[in-house]
C-alpha cells in the first residue's frame, strides 16, 4: 500500500517538473494518439522532417525553406505525420538523391498585421501604430516547373 | 457556360456547334510578349481577348484561357474584353467596354483554385445611382447597357484582391495590373487603355511616374468595384492616404495607357452627365486638371485634407485649382489634351496595331 503511494507521488512529481521526460516515455501509439489532440511545436516539426528524410531505409539529405520567418508556431499534428509520411515515401522513390521541402502559402494572398513600435533606451515600447499589408505569393507552379508526376494530396480549401 | 443572351452573334448555334464538331474553331487575340516592349520591360507574357471571338467559336471563357495558355511556356496574364459593355474607371468616369473574364496560367496551368475570376454584372437600378451617384453618367452617356467592374467577393478564395494567380503570374486589381511574382516586376493596364488596344485604337507607353500614382488612389466608392469589393472609400479621399510617399508608389512601374485625347473626352463626358470633381467623380489629376480647362467647379470643400496633401505632393495645389486660366471649349481641350492632361514619364503614342500583334490559333 505504502509503495502504491509512493509511486503515484513520484508519477505527480514527474508529470509537474518533467512533462518532457513523459513525453519521452510514450509508447509511438501514444504519440500518435496525443498527436492527433495536440499541435506539434516549430522546432519538433523540422526535426521530424530531418529524421524522415535522413534515417529512411535510403537515408538522404533535406532542405527545408519557408519557415525561417517563424520563431514560435504550432503545426497541425495530423498533416505532421502524413508529410513526415510523404519525406519517407520520397527517400525510397527511384532517382531520388535528395529531398527539398518547401512551405508556400496555401492560399497565395496573406494578410498580416505590420506592428510599428517606438521604443525609449530601455527598450519600453512607448507609442505603437497598428497596419495591415496584403502580400501575394507564388502558387505551388512556381516551384514545380517541368515536374509531370504531381501527387495532389491536399484536401478541398476549407478541410483540414 | 455561355448564356442565351452571349451566345448572340452573327452566327447561329448550329454553326458554332458545326465548327467546334469539326474542329474548325479559332479564336484571334493579341499578345504582348514577356520581354522588353519598345524600350519598356514587360514582366509576364498579356494575352487579349475579344468576347465576340469566344462567343463565335462556341467555347466557354476558361476554355479560351486554356487555349491561349497552352501556347504560352511561361507566366501570363489573360482578360476577355467586352466591347458591348460599360465600366468605370477607379475614379468614376464612365467608358465603354469592360474586362468579363480574367485569368491567369504558367506553363500551359490555370490554377483551378485561383487561377480564374468572372466579373459580376451590376444590374440597373435607381437605387444603385443614387448610393453611387457617379453612376448618373450611366443612363445618360450609356443608355441600356450592362455594367461590369470587379468580381463578387463571394466568388473568389483570395482573401482581399481582386486577383487571379497561377504560379509566377499575377492578374491584379480585376485585370488591370500584371505582376510576375518571382521577379516581382510589375506592368499597370488601366482600363481606357485596355479599351484602345480592343479597338486598335492608340495608346501610350511609358512609366506611371509620381502623377498617376497619386492619381490611382482617388476612387469613388463602388460595390464590387474593380480594387475595392465595397465601398470602402468616400468620394474626395484618397485610398492611399500615404502623405508624400503616394507619388512614390508605382511611379518606376510601365504602363499602357489610353491617348490622352480619349481621357480627356471620357472626363468631358462625364462632367456633361454633371459630375462634380472631388464629389461625385473622383479628384484625380486628370479629372481636376480637365476641369479646370472647361470651367467645372471642383467641390473643394469635399475633398480630404490627406487627399490635398496627396494632391499636392505632385503640384495640384489649391492655389493651382482656384487659379484663373482660360476657359476652352470641349473640342479645344481634346485637341490639347497631351498638354493638359497630366500624367506618363517617359511615354510614346503607338497605333494599337504598330505595338501589340494578333494570333490565331484553333481552339
Amino acid at each position: 500500500m505504502s509503495d502504491t503511494i509512493t509511486m503515484n507521488l513520484k508519477t505527480i512529481f514527474v508529470l509537474i517538473y518533467e512533462p518532457d521526460f513523459i513525453f519521452s516515455m510514450l509508447s509511438t501509439a501514444e504519440r500518435v494518439i496525443d498527436m492527433k489532440l495536440m499541435h506539434t511545436k516549430l522546432p519538433e516539426f523540422l526535426k521530424k522532417m530531418k529524421a524522415a528524410a535522413n534515417e529512411s531505409e535510403h537515408p538522404m539529405d533535406i532542405t527545408i525553406r519557408g519557415l525561417e520567418n517563424l520563431t514560435s508556431a504550432k503545426m497541425q499534428s495530423l498533416r505532421t505525420g502524413r508529410i513526415e509520411h510523404a519525406v519517407r515515401e520520397m527517400t525510397m522513390k527511384d532517382g531520388v538523391e535528395k529531398i527539398e521541402f518547401e512551405v508556400i502559402p496555401r492560399v497565395p494572398e496573406t494578410m498580416h498585421t505590420v506592428i510599428v513600435k517606438g521604443v525609449d533606451k530601455e527598450g519600453n515600447i512607448k507609442h505603437a501604430i497598428l497596419e495591415v499589408v496584403n502580400i501575394l505569393h507564388p502558387t505551388e507552379e512556381a516551384y514545380l516547373i517541368g515536374c509531370d508526376d504531381v501527387d495532389d494530396r491536399r484536401p478541398e480549401i476549407g478541410r483540414h | 457556360m455561355l448564356t442565351t443572351e452571349d451566345r448572340k452573334s452573327e452566327d447561329t448555334d448550329l454553326m458554332i456547334g458545326l465548327r467546334r464538331a469539326f474542329k474548325m474553331a479559332k479564336i484571334t487575340y493579341k499578345m504582348i510578349p514577356e520581354g522588353m516592349l519598345e524600350g519598356k520591360y514587360v514582366p509576364l507574357n498579356i494575352a487579349f481577348i475579344d468576347y465576340k471571338e469566344v462567343k463565335a467559336a462556341g467555347i466557354t471563357p476558361m476554355e479560351a484561357f486554356q487555349a491561349v495558355a497552352k501556347t504560352v511556356s511561361g507566366p501570363v496574364g489573360m482578360n476577355i474584353f467586352d466591347n458591348d459593355v460599360v465600366t468605370t474607371t477607379s475614379d468614376g468616369v464612365m467608358a465603354a467596354g469592360a474586362i468579363r473574364f480574367m485569368a491567369a496560367a504558367d506553363m500551359g496551368k490555370i490554377n483551378k483554385d485561383f487561377g480564374y475570376l468572372e466579373m459580376a454584372e451590376m444590374p440597373y437600378s435607381d437605387e444603385l445611382v443614387k448610393e453611387e451617384p457617379h453612376l448618373i453618367q450611366w443612363q445618360k452617356n450609356f443608355p441600356g447597357k450592362k455594367l461590369f467592374r470587379g468580381p463578387d467577393p463571394a466568388t473568389k478564395k483570395i482573401p482581399v484582391h481582386n486577383v487571379c494567380i497561377t504560379g509566377r503570374a499575377s492578374n491584379n486589381n480585376s485585370a488591370t495590373e500584371m505582376m510576375n511574382i518571382v521577379t516581382m516586376e510589375e506592368i499597370l493596364l488601366p482600363i481606357l487603355g485596355q479599351q484602345q488596344i480592343m479597338r486598335n485604337g492608340k495608346v501610350v507607353l511609358g512609366l506611371t511616374g509620381g502623377i498617376i500614382s497619386v492619381g490611382i488612389g482617388m476612387i469613388m466608392p463602388e460595390k464590387f468595384g474593380r480594387v475595392f469589393p465595397t465601398r470602402q472609400f468616400p468620394a474626395g479621399d484618397t485610398a492611399h492616404g500615404s502623405g508624400v510617399y503616394a507619388q512614390t508608389l508605382k511611379a518606376h512601374i510601365p504602363c499602357i495607357v489610353a491617348d490622352k485625347a480619349v481621357l480627356a473626352e471620357n472626363i468631358i463626358n462625364c462632367f456633361k452627365a454633371g459630375c462634380i470633381p472631388g464629389k461625385t467623380v473622383g479628384a484625380s489629376p486628370a479629372v481636376l486638371s480637365v476641369a479646370r480647362r472647361m470651367g467645372v467647379e471642383i467641390a473643394m470643400d469635399n475633398i480630404t485634407d490627406r487627399a490635398y496633401e496627396e494632391l499636392a505632393s505632385v503640384g495640384f495645389t489649391k492655389e493651382w485649382m482656384t487659379e484663373k486660366v482660360d476657359i476652352l471649349t470641349p473640342e479645344e481641350i481634346i485637341a490639347k489634351a497631351d498638354e493638359i492632361v497630366p500624367g506618363i514619364v517617359d511615354g510614346t503614342k503607338y497605333n494599337v496595331p504598330d505595338l501589340i500583334k494578333e494570333y490565331t490559333i484553333e481552339v
